[in-house]
This record gives structure tokens, sequence and C-alpha cells, in this order.
């Protein structure tokens, strides 16, 4: 008898369980679709500004910048992009086991590395393998806003124009369509393939042909603020993927949970269901015995 | 006549499409000065300082605010990227007073810190401007 309770009350608990997730599958899937909207309206802005180093540094003859060269020292700053919220399958653990080997990697390669961690569950994993954290925050969370994003870039540019740092890499989950998402490392700085991004969809709409400007101040002073805000613009863009990435992450393992839930009902009540005919047949033979032996 | 005759401007931010829309004549507001631009303009990429884009639309005139960028003009399309943009009507004013006053009253030691306020004054005070003029 006991036995048939504790079915019901498992069974409850399991569909309370599923509606729970079901509903944060439903969330889920609007929040994504609300990210992914955030992260496309952010395209015309990075295409333009690319379009625009590509024909500024087209008519400076020597590139020499601070954020294109590196500096000869012996340390590194890799940032580590997570969540803050949790129950999005393995988002977090994957971004943070790539973000470790690169660490280890670099470490047993003699280099130095500050870690900055962006989101509650970075955060939590690194301080409990006891990593020293240069930044620890999770101020920034799934709906980046620009400005925020402006800052970290412009204290990390400083650090890196002083000649403190030899390289800043982004790790963050990039979202590739909504159903591939990849751990990826992309170096911030020094700047790489400034021209490519602009000049790939350029190539794709027309033949190149070469536009005399007027530059205002002059190419090499635009290009000085160019290339600023296109490190803003990309980390802001990392921010943008991997809130992306975050909610894909979240519906998939959502999706998950509610079928694995609904199988396990199905189980139960079967359990149920047998024990409660298992009872019945007995109470039945008892019966049965009963009269048996009376008559 | 030449009023007749638009291109297209575009105002984008990091975040988002802020406008879109044809236009007869733009004064965008360069790091310099104003540069004014009519249809067929030769190309050109300028910076922007903190300041009010006006233009000119069939539609009637629009007055939006600006902090910083770069504009581009190119085959009758002018684009003006800037990290920050904001009509009239979403300016907060209470808002940009206090920022106004408490990056005036602010203590600025290093030629950077100088900057940043003298920035953010001229921010508040640009958009307290557009939103008493409109």
């Amino acid at each position: 008898m006991a036995n048939r309770r504790q079915l019901v009350r498992r069974r409850r608990s399991v569909r309370n369980i599923r509606k729970i997730t079901r509903t944060m599958q439903l969330i889920s899937t609007a929040r994504f679709q609300k990210a992914l909207n955030r992260a496309t309206a952010t395209k015309p802005y990075a295409r333009k500004l690319a379009d625009m180093v590509t024909a500024a540094s087209r008519a400076v003859q020597d590139v020499r910048q601070p954020l294109l060269e590196t500096p000869d020292v012996n340390k590194s700053a890799l940032i580590i992009i997570t969540s803050n919220r949790g129950l999005c399958g393995g988002y977090n653990a994957n971004v943070l086991r790539t973000a470790m080997a690169v660490t280890r990697e670099r470490r047993e390669a003699g280099e130095s590395v500050e870690l900055h961690a962006y989101g509650k569950k970075g955060v939590n994993y690194l301080r409990f393998m006891d990593e020293p954290l240069t930044v620890a925050s999770s101020a920034i969370g799934d709906q980046p806003r620009f400005e925020q994003v402006a800052a970290v870039a412009d204290s990390l540019m400083t650090a890196f124009a002083k000649g403190a740092l030899r390289s800043v890499d982004v790790c963050y989950m990039r979202f590739i369509s909504a159903g591939v998402q990849r751990p990826t490392v992309m170096r911030l700085l020094p700047l790489t393939n400034v021209e490519d991004e602009g000049e790939a969809a350029a190539a794709a709409a027309e033949p190149q042909r070469d536009i005399v400007f007027d530059y205002l101040p002059g190419p090499k002073e635009l290009l000085e603020e160019l290339l600023p805000a296109t490190v803003r613009m990309r980390l802001f863009q990392c921010f943008n993927d991997a809130a992306v990435s975050e909610q894909v992450a979240r519906m998939v393992a959502m999706k998950a949970a509610t079928d694995a839930a609904g199988d396990m009902i199905r189980i139960l009540t079967q359990q149920y269901n047998r024990a409660r005919q298992t009872a019945i047949t007995m109470e039945l033979l008892d019966i049965i015995g009963g009269v048996a032996a009376i008559s | 006549m030449v009023a007749d005759k638009t291109f297209t401007c575009t105002v984008l931010t990091p975040e988002r499409r802020v406008l879109e829309t044809a236009a007869t004549f733009a004064a965008v507001p360069a790091f310099d000065g104003e540069v004014g631009i009519m249809h067929d303009r030769a190309p050109l990429l300028c910076r922007l300082g903190v300041g009010i884009l006006r233009l000119d639309t069939p539609q009637g005139a629009q007055r939006i605010f600006v902090d910083a960028g770069f504009a581009e003009m190119l085959d009758n399309k002018l684009t003006v990227l800037t990290e920050q943009a904001a009509f009239a009507k979403d300016v907060d004013v209470e808002a940009e007073r206090a920022a106004e006053a408490a990056a005036r009253s602010r203590h600025a030691k290093t030629p950077e810190e100088q900057a940043a306020r003298q920035h953010e004054m001229t921010r508040a005070a640009t958009k307290l401007k557009l939103a008493a003029g409109s």
C-alpha cells in the first residue's frame, strides 16, 4: 500500500517539475527571439564601421597603430563570458572548459594569463578552482547594453596600449545558427583582419572600385578613432552572441527536461497501475480464500 | 528644383537603427563644426563631435542628438554611426540637468578626467538644448 502512495506522490512532483520546465522553455523561446533581434540589430553598424575602416586604411600608407601591434610582454588577458543564470545545459561548462584549456596551454608556454570573468556562473566556477580573477562581474547579464561593454573595452584598450598586455582574447559561445553554437576564443587585441568583414560584404555586392573620399580630419586621425570603435563593437557583438547562445542552450535543455519528465510520468503511471492491479488481485484472492474456508 | 532631390539618411547605433529617411539637406555635427550635405555630395568620411544632427526631409525637419561617431556620404547615402542617439522627446530633462551639475561639480585631476568631464558636460548641455529647442 505504501508503495502506491509513494508512486502517486512521485508522479505528482514530476508533473509539477514538467510544468516548470515547459514554462521555462516557452520563456526562453521568447527571450531567444528578442536576443536574436538585438544581435541582428548590431549588424548594420558593425558592417558600416568595417567599411569605413577599410576606406580609411586604404588612404593611409603605413598603418602603425598601438592597437595593431603586439607589445613585448609575457602577459595576456582572457575574457570569459558565461551566463548569470543556470538551467541551460552544458552552456557554461562548454565555455569554461575551452577557456581553461587555453589558459593551461598558455601557462605551459610560460605566459601569465589574467582572467576576466563576466557572468555569475563563470565567476563561481573559477573561484571554486582557486583561480585569481582580475575582473569578476555579473553586471552585464543577458541584455548587454553598449555603454557597459564599451567601458569594459576602453579599460582593456588602455591597458593594452600601455603595453601591459600582450594580447586580449574573448572566450564565449559563438552563435552560428539556432542549431549550432560553438565555444570560441576570439582575438580582440591586437586587432586583426580589420578589413575582412567589410570587404567581404563589399566584394559580394560590387566589384572593387577606388573611391576618393574627403576625409575630415585626415584618414590617419580617423583611423585612430575608428579602430577603438571597432574593438568596442566586436566585444559588444561577443556579448550579444553569448546572450543568444545562452537562450538557445536553455531552450534545448528545457525541452529535453520536459520530454524526460513526460517519459518518467508514463513509466510511473504504468508502475502505479500495475501495483494497483496487484493489490486488487491480492484482495480478491483473500476474499475467495476466505469464502472457500467457510463453506 | 534642387530641393526635390533627396538622398537617404541612416542613423545607426550599435544597438539599433535609429532612423532611415529621405532627406534634402543634412547638417552633420563634425568634430570641428557643422558640415552641410546635399544631394550628390562628393564622397565624405568624417568624424563627429557631440552635437545635433539636423535634417530637412520631405516630411519636415528632424533633429537628433548624436554623441560623437562617424558619418559617411557615398552614392547619395548618408550613414551616421554614433554610440548614442536621441530624439528630443527621448531626452530626460531632469536626468540631464543632474548629469550636467554632477559633471560640473566634479574635480578633474588628470587631463583624461578633464576631457571626460568636459565631454559629459557638453553632452548634457547639448541634449538640453535639443529638448528645449523643439
